[in-house]
């Protein structure tokens, strides 16, 4: 037999690969396999559908058609409710960000006791139900809760403020979501700088702002990175908290999905709005991504 | 008197730092002793300040529609996929930190990928799948709802603990003659321990408080707690809900704590 064949050739390498990577094989083909049947089959499947007509589209069809992308974009009311739902989501991540950042480096400094206390109330708020934290917003912001109370005991208004069912309810429920998922990148990323660096600042003559922005800051950008992605990515795909701190007029663009679903039963509508979310978002991070790159030169 | 001008903006900067922690800690903490406050008042609305003194809330929890049968639906599903998702994550994790083949970034960042997933993404593409294959609103079907959703958590914890563990050891065993499978269990899985409980706990905790892939999969009989209690919410005013909120904190404050207390759960979550 000629060894020098190219097919054998490939067929010895193949089982010399095979024999040294076939541990990784068994041990990822469950899970791999349990993905492909009930994530990626059932997300190819959607896509598939968001190109054909439904029932109550007045042209029909079996082939495919953009006739689904063609309506979310010329939709009026898809338009307004995209551009809030990426407008409050940007709003969301910047004021979590602003919030979480001093939590991290606050935690940096403290004793190992009281630190434990507060990264265990951080992870008690994360893993504690999104319904009951929204409710916990209700009972702040109803007409008779407790910001009311105040609004009417220091005489600031005579009636009751709507705070709720308004978009600035909706941005401090995703607010209040979105802190545990920015506080624990951040300050992982801070931990993971020597505390050399920032001595040697000090001992150079630069005092706590030039430190921060000049060393602590552009090297905890991958942790700002993760956490700002991750806020950015819940707080598009928000659907629980606007459900249950907004109205319809600020609804975001998963309930419109989900109602296109659920009351009208237009699968290929809500699956082509749902998948131009995922796609933008997608595109966001990406663009994100490059400009952190380029223009900060950060490791993300 | 004037201050150093080097210690001064050092000050400053410093305490504004302090001052927006804290008052970030406040926020986080504020909403949930309020709800705390709400559930022991009598009144039958949200009412600030309170009155009368009560525990009805507390007993009134028992008449949400359906909770008893909705509790045990969540509390099996959570259970399942936790199992389950750890038992899969295990196999993937040590897959990727012990072995070297092409496209491993990729398969990584898909492994984790249902975390950044909209949620109403994955339950419309799951009911949809399930119609189409004949298996809609079944116990299983949630299970495999959940199992998708949760996935994830477990792998990310347990590829940190792998990475910060230490392989000497295993190969101590080894080359002390201990088997494989010996090894694995006796050396390799304690190590694993922190990172295999938080990983499971993050996975019962996620899927027993999931409205938004459950609120698809779901019909008549088959109901999960969140979505009772949604419910509930979205049709009465009375502050039961706070009673059950209240209830709920402190529970997952006990099995935290006590998660912390044993296996230093919180140290190992942040790489």
């Amino acid at each position: 037999m000629d060894i020098g064949n190219p097919a054998l050739r490939g067929l010895s390498n193949n089982t010399s690969w095979w024999s040294r990577n076939a541990g990784a094989f068994f041990l990822l083909a469950p899970l791999l396999i349990f993905l492909l049947i009930f994530y990626v089959v059932p997300f190819v499947h959607m896509i598939q559908e968001s190109f054909r007509f439904s029932y109550i589209d007045t042209q029909t069809g079996d082939g495919l058609t953009l006739h689904q992308y063609i309506k979310t974009w010329s939709s009026s009311r898809i338009g307004r409710v995209m551009e809030r739902t990426f407008r409050m989501s940007l709003l969301t991540v910047g004021i979590t960000l602003l919030l979480s950042y001093p939590i991290a480096l606050l935690l940096l400094k403290l004793k190992p006791r009281l630190r434990t206390i507060i990264l265990l109330v951080i992870f008690i708020s994360l893993a504690s139900s999104l319904i009951v934290r929204n409710y916990g917003w209700v009972v702040v912001l109803a007409d008779k809760g407790a910001l009311n109370a105040l609004i009417l005991a220091l005489g600031i208004s005579d009636t009751p403020v709507r705070l709720m069912y308004s978009e600035i309810a909706i941005v401090i429920g995703l607010v209040h979501f979105s802190i545990p998922f920015m506080v624990l990148p951040i300050y992982g990323s801070l931990l993971r700088q020597p505390a050399s660096l920032g001595e040697a600042s000090q001992s150079l003559g630069g005092n706590a702002w030039q430190t921060f922005t000049k060393i602590t800051l552009p090297l905890s950008l991958p942790g700002v990175f993760g956490g700002t992605v991750l806020t950015f990515a819940l707080s598009m795909s928000a659907y629980v908290t606007p459900l249950m701190l907004g109205s319809p007029s600020s609804s975001m663009i998963s309930q419109v999905a989900a109602e296109q679903l659920l009351t009208q039963l237009n699968f290929p509508f809500g699956a082509a709005i749902i998948v131009t979310l995922t796609v933008l978002t997608f595109i966001v991070v990406a663009a994100y991504a490059t400009v952190l790159r380029r223009v900060f030169r950060a490791d993300v | 008197m004037q201050m150093s001008n080097s210690s001064l903006p050092i000050s400053i900067f410093e305490r504004i730092v302090s001052l927006v922690a804290w008052l970030a800690l406040f926020f986080l903490l504020f909403p949930v002793v309020l709800t705390a406050v709400v559930s022991l008042n009598a009144s039958f609305f949200i009412e600030f300040p309170p009155k009368d003194f009560s525990f009805r809330w507390y007993w009134n929890i028992a008449n949400i529609e359906a909770i008893g049968s909705a509790t045990l639906i969540s509390v099996s599903i959570a259970l399942a996929a936790a199992v389950l998702c750890t038992a899969l994550a295990i196999g993937a994790s040590l897959a990727i930190t012990r072995y070297q083949f092409p496209g491993k970034a990729f398969l990584t960042a898909f492994l984790l990928s249902p975390i950044t997933m909209p949620m109403v993404a994955v339950g419309i593409a799951l009911i949809q799948f399930f119609i189409m294959i004949g298996a809609a609103f079944t116990w299983y079907s949630l299970l495999i709802g959940h199992m998708v959703l949760v996935v994830a958590y477990p792998i990310r914890t347990l590829l940190a603990s792998l990475t910060l563990m230490n392989p000497s050891l295993e190969e101590a065993a080894l080359s002390l003659g201990a088997t494989k499978f010996r090894s694995f269990w006796t050396v390799t899985l304690p190590q694993l321990k922190p990172g295999l409980i938080s990983g499971f706990l993050f996975a019962f905790l996620i899927s027993f408080d999931n409205y938004p892939i459950s609120v698809f999969l779901v019909r008549g009989g088959l109901t999960t707690m969140p979505i009772e209690i949604f419910n509930y919410i979205s049709q009465n005013f009375d502050p039961t809900p706070a009673a059950f909120s209240t209830l709920y904190v402190i529970v997952v404050t006990i099995i935290i704590s006590l998660a912390e207390r044993r296996y230093r759960i919180v140290s190992y979550s942040i790489q």
